[in-house]
Formats: structure tokens, sequence, C-alpha cells
């Protein structure tokens, strides 16, 4: 081929080519008005702001994030004014889920160990490994990490909450889909996921086989742990009721993980084949109230509610905010309740609390900061009977409010 | 000559119609101007997705199926986390045409808000358009029945 051809060639080339978006793939006028907001082919934009952060028997703030492959411990004696330098809590790089509902999360044992918990991803979608790393010096360094349940298949183990018992016994639970996967592979129908725990019973450092709490979970909702008034653990998460209703349920468990109780928790019967990504969050007071936050759609409607938890349903049950009220999250000191939560008002997203002295019966609101750029879900924290908002924005970082 | 050319052509045509789209990033005005129910003149298919959704998969495979089969049917899928080389996986392993979107460095929340007021974040949600101005929105999981069913609402008055 001649110089000439080549150069023919070339332009034929570029002619078909420039010709093609249009010939075999015509943009659609929404698509071509789309275009000028474009900056172009995506780039990795991935930010992931997920932390937690709990009080310690000092009285040191802890807060837990993560950082690449790492999950980074930064103590505040100010009550989140200032930070100290991280420490870093997996010596040993691995991949860590931070985002939506997966974070990190931060628990004493009664031994004043500071245990972490995470999920780590694993390489297929959907599959990951409930870690726990335990620090016997107040969180000046870790040891290497543990992967809490037996169970090593590549599939689910993921979005595992944590709490201490009263007798000292660490219980963690997660989503696992060991159950969905057998009757995969069985040909039969399995409605959700499951809920496994394993207990510890020397401060975190290792656990027993773990126990199924519970058939028919939901896959992606953050779940909640607390303790009751008698120190056992109570686990409150999203359930798939028959058909198809994503309600909540609520189990206490035993000493070993296994239930001693199990009962449906929330009455709205959201009928959804979906994934809500929209977690609750419980809290127990000394005269045995469980207050509870919680997100459903009732009547058309997806909205942010509170109640209070009893053996024969919820009592006061009401929307938290405003249509657009998000994730929200509770604590609770003796008389006081408060919850936080976030709510997007069309041009910035605020945070916004209420708190109780009345053991819930009144709430005051408040609006605590707002943000322009993403933000973490907030988290409601306590020292003692001093209630806190924790919130990591991508703009201003890590901070903390104080409900007065 | 004409008959490279012409092979060039062919080979090319087949070559761009096989290949994955590459992702764009979606801002607000992106978002804004995607939902925009005049600028759809024919029927629609908006799909939000994520990677953590695995509801979702059953719908991307639906509307896959459903926009090879009608060339009428556009089909376009937005993941509503930031991007990352990852989200290409799934999409490419179920063979989903169309433009792909994925949240860029803005607002999640923000983005969500131009995308869709009263989505609250739950998937699958489906944005449909009918073409003649009808516009539906759906969570969770569809089948075919319901998709033409909310294509046609206002298609044929």
């Amino acid at each position: 081929m001649t110089h000439f051809h080549k150069l023919g060639v070339a332009a034929a080339l570029a002619m078909v080519v420039s010709a093609l978006p249009d010939a075999v793939f015509a943009a659609t006028p929404a698509e071509k008005a789309a275009m000028p907001g474009m900056a172009g082919m995506a780039k990795k934009v991935r930010t992931e702001l997920a932390s937690s952060a709990a009080f310690d028997a000092d009285g040191r703030l802890l807060a837990v994030a993560k950082q690449g492959e790492h999950l980074m411990l930064y103590r505040s004696d100010d009550q989140g004014a200032s930070w100290s330098a991280p420490v870093i809590v997996n010596a040993q790089p691995e991949a860590i889920s931070g985002d939506g509902e997966n974070r990190p999360k931060i628990v004493f044992a009664q031994d004043g160990g500071v245990l972490v918990s995470w999920t780590k991803p694993l390489g297929k979608p959907n599959t990951g490994e409930a870690r726990l790393a335990r620090s016997d010096n107040g969180g000046a360094s870790f040891a290497p990490p543990i992967t809490v349940h037996r169970d090593r298949q590549e599939i689910t183990h993921r979005f595992e909450a944590i709490t201490v018992g009263g007798d000292g016994r660490v219980y963690i639970a997660w989503i696992d889909k060991r159950d969905l996967e057998s009757a995969k592979a069985a040909q039969k129908p399995y409605r959700g996921a499951a809920i496994y725990a394993a207990v510890s019973e020397d401060g975190g450092r290792s656990f027993k086989p773990e126990v199924k709490v519970a058939d028919h979970s939901c896959e992606c909702c953050r779940i909640t742990a607390t303790v009751d008034t008698d120190g056992a653990p109570l686990f409150l998460w999203r359930h798939v009721f028959e058909p198809n209703e994503r309600d909540h349920a609520l189990a206490k468990l035993k000493t070993d993980g296994t239930p001693a109780s199990f009962q449906r928790a929330t009455f709205d019967s959201w009928k959804i084949d979906g994934c809500p990504h929209h977690g609750p969050s419980l809290a127990v007071a000394s005269d045995g109230t469980r207050h509870a936050v919680w997100f459903n759609q009732k009547d058309g409607d997806g909205r942010v509610f509170y109640g209070r938890l009893t053996a024969n349903g919820v009592d006061g049950q009401r929307f938290v905010g405003g249509e657009k009220a998000a994730h929200a999250d509770l604590v609770v000191a003796e008389r006081r309740v408060a919850i936080a939560w976030k709510e997007f008002n069309g041009e910035t997203t605020q945070l916004h609390a209420e708190v109780s002295e009345d053991g819930g019966v009144s709430f005051k609101p408040r609006v605590l900061a707002a943000t322009g750029g993403a933000s973490d879900q907030a988290r409601a924290i306590k020292r003692g009977n001093d209630l806190f908002v924790f919130w990591r924005t991508e703009r201003e970082g890590m901070r903390v409010f104080e409900l007065r | 000559m004409r008959h490279f050319c012409l092979l060039l052509l062919l080979v090319l045509a087949g070559m761009k119609a096989a290949a994955a789209e590459p992702f764009l990033v979606l801002d607000r005005q992106a978002a804004r101007s995607l939902v925009e129910v005049k600028l759809h003149s024919a029927p629609t298919i908006i799909a939000l997705w994520s990677s953590d959704c695995s509801h979702c998969k059953s719908n991307l495979k639906l509307f896959a199926r459903m926009a090879t089969t009608n060339p009428r049917l556009r089909l376009i899928t937005i993941a509503v986390e930031p991007f990352s080389e990852e989200l290409a996986a799934p999409l490419d392993h179920l063979g989903v045409p169309g433009a792909r979107y994925a949240y860029g460095a803005e607002s999640p929340d923000a983005l969500a808000h131009a995308l869709d007021p009263k989505w609250r974040g739950e998937l699958p949600r489906t944005l449909l358009f009918d073409g003649n101005g009808g516009k539906e929105a759906v969570s969770g999981v569809m089948d075919e029945h319901g998709v033409n069913r909310y294509l046609r609402i206002t298609a044929k008055p």
C-alpha cells in the first residue's frame, strides 16, 4: 500500500469512527442535554466517609475511619475540637467496606480493651468477612485482626454489629448468606439472607463458632446492637417477613449467641423486592424502655420513624424530621433521649437533632450543621449523661456537637 | 480500496456495537437533563442501581433483554455511587446496552435529589418515560408486563 493509500484509509477510518456515535448509537435529546455538564469519562472519585466514634471510660473520644486499606484510630481529649495523629488499626493492608450502610465500629471490652470491627470485602461482589481487632493499651496499638466466623466461603458475611454484654461477653452479629447459597444450590427458594452471631468470652481475642440467630433478614441494611437492662445483647435489623414485607425484627441473644427471643418490632408493612439501604437504631433506657428509630415506606411515603418497641407493638410511633430525613441514629442516657439524622433541603445536607429530657415523651428539635458535599450518616453518642452527635463530612472532616 | 473501506466500516460498526459504553460522570446538571420528561421522545428506561444491590441485577437483566429486542426502547443506567472501575463488570456480564453513568464528586444527596426528589435511596429504582410526556418512578424488582404497562401509560391516550 502506498503512502497515499495509507492516508486514504486513515481518513476513511476517521470518518467512519466519527460517524459512528450518531449512526450507530444516536443520543436522545435528554442524553445530549446532559452532555454539556459532563466532565468527560469517569475517573475514580470514590470517597468513603463511613466512620464511628465512642467515648472511652476516661472520657476520651475515639473515632475510627477508613483510609485506603487501613482503618485509622483518632483520639480527641477535647470532645472533637482537635484530634491526635492517627494510629493504624490493621498493620497489614486489606480491603475495608466503608461507604453507605457499611462502617467500622468501635466498642470497649469490660477490661478496657478497644475493639474495632469492620467488613472486609472479598473478590466476588457482595461478599465479605466480619473482622475484629483489639487493643490492650487504650488504642495505642492493635493486635492483628481476626475473622470472627469459621465459615470461610466467599459469600456474604457483612454489615456486622458489635456490643459488649453486661457479663463482659462480646457479641457480634452479621448478615450471612450461607443458607441462601445452600438453597440456591438445591434450587430451593429462600427469602432474603440470615443473621448469624458469634460470642467471645475473652474480650474479643477469640470467638466461639457462630450460630444462627434468624433466617430471612434483609440483605444490605445496617444492623443495630445494644444491651438490655439485664445485660443481654439485643440486635435489631431489617427483616423480610412473608411475603416481602421489609419490617424490623428484634432478637435478644443467650450467652451462646442463639436467640432467647425473636419478635417483629415494626409493623409498617413495606412490601418491596428491593434494597432499602436504610438500617435502624435502638437504645434501651435504664427503665427498660426500648427507643428506636427506623426508616420505612408507609402509605406510599418513605419516612424516618421514632417509636418505643414493646412486646405488644410500637408505642408512640411518629415521623422524625421532614420528607427527606434519612439515616437516623439514637442514644439514650437515663431520661435523656437524642435522635440525630441528616436531611437534604434541596441545596445542602443538614444535620438535625431532637433531644428529649423526659424519656421520649416530648422532644425539642435543633439544626446542628450543614454541608454542601458528601457526608456520612450521623452517629449519636454519649459520655455519661452528656449526649453528642458525631458527623464526618467530606469538606469539614470529623465534627462533634454536644446536645446541651 | 472500496471493498477494504466497506470491510473496515462493518468491522468497526461491529466493534462499536459490541464494545461497552464508557462511564460518564453524572453531575447535577446532567442529572436534571436526563430526567427532563420533555426531552424523551422515545420510550426510555433510566435504571438506578448500585454494586451493593442484589435485586438490581434482575431488573438490569430484564431491561437489557427488552432494549436489545426493541430498537425503539432506550436504556440508560446510572450507578448511584461514585465511579470505580469495578462498576463495569456487572453491566458487561449482563450485556446491558446504553449510556452508563456513575456519580461524580458532587454530593450524593444533591445528585439523588436532582434525579428524583421522591426517591429515598431504595434500589432498584426505575424511571420510565413513555416518550409521549408520561413519566413514572418505580421502586423494586419489575417484570416485563409492568415495564410495558408503564411505558404505554400515555403513549396511546
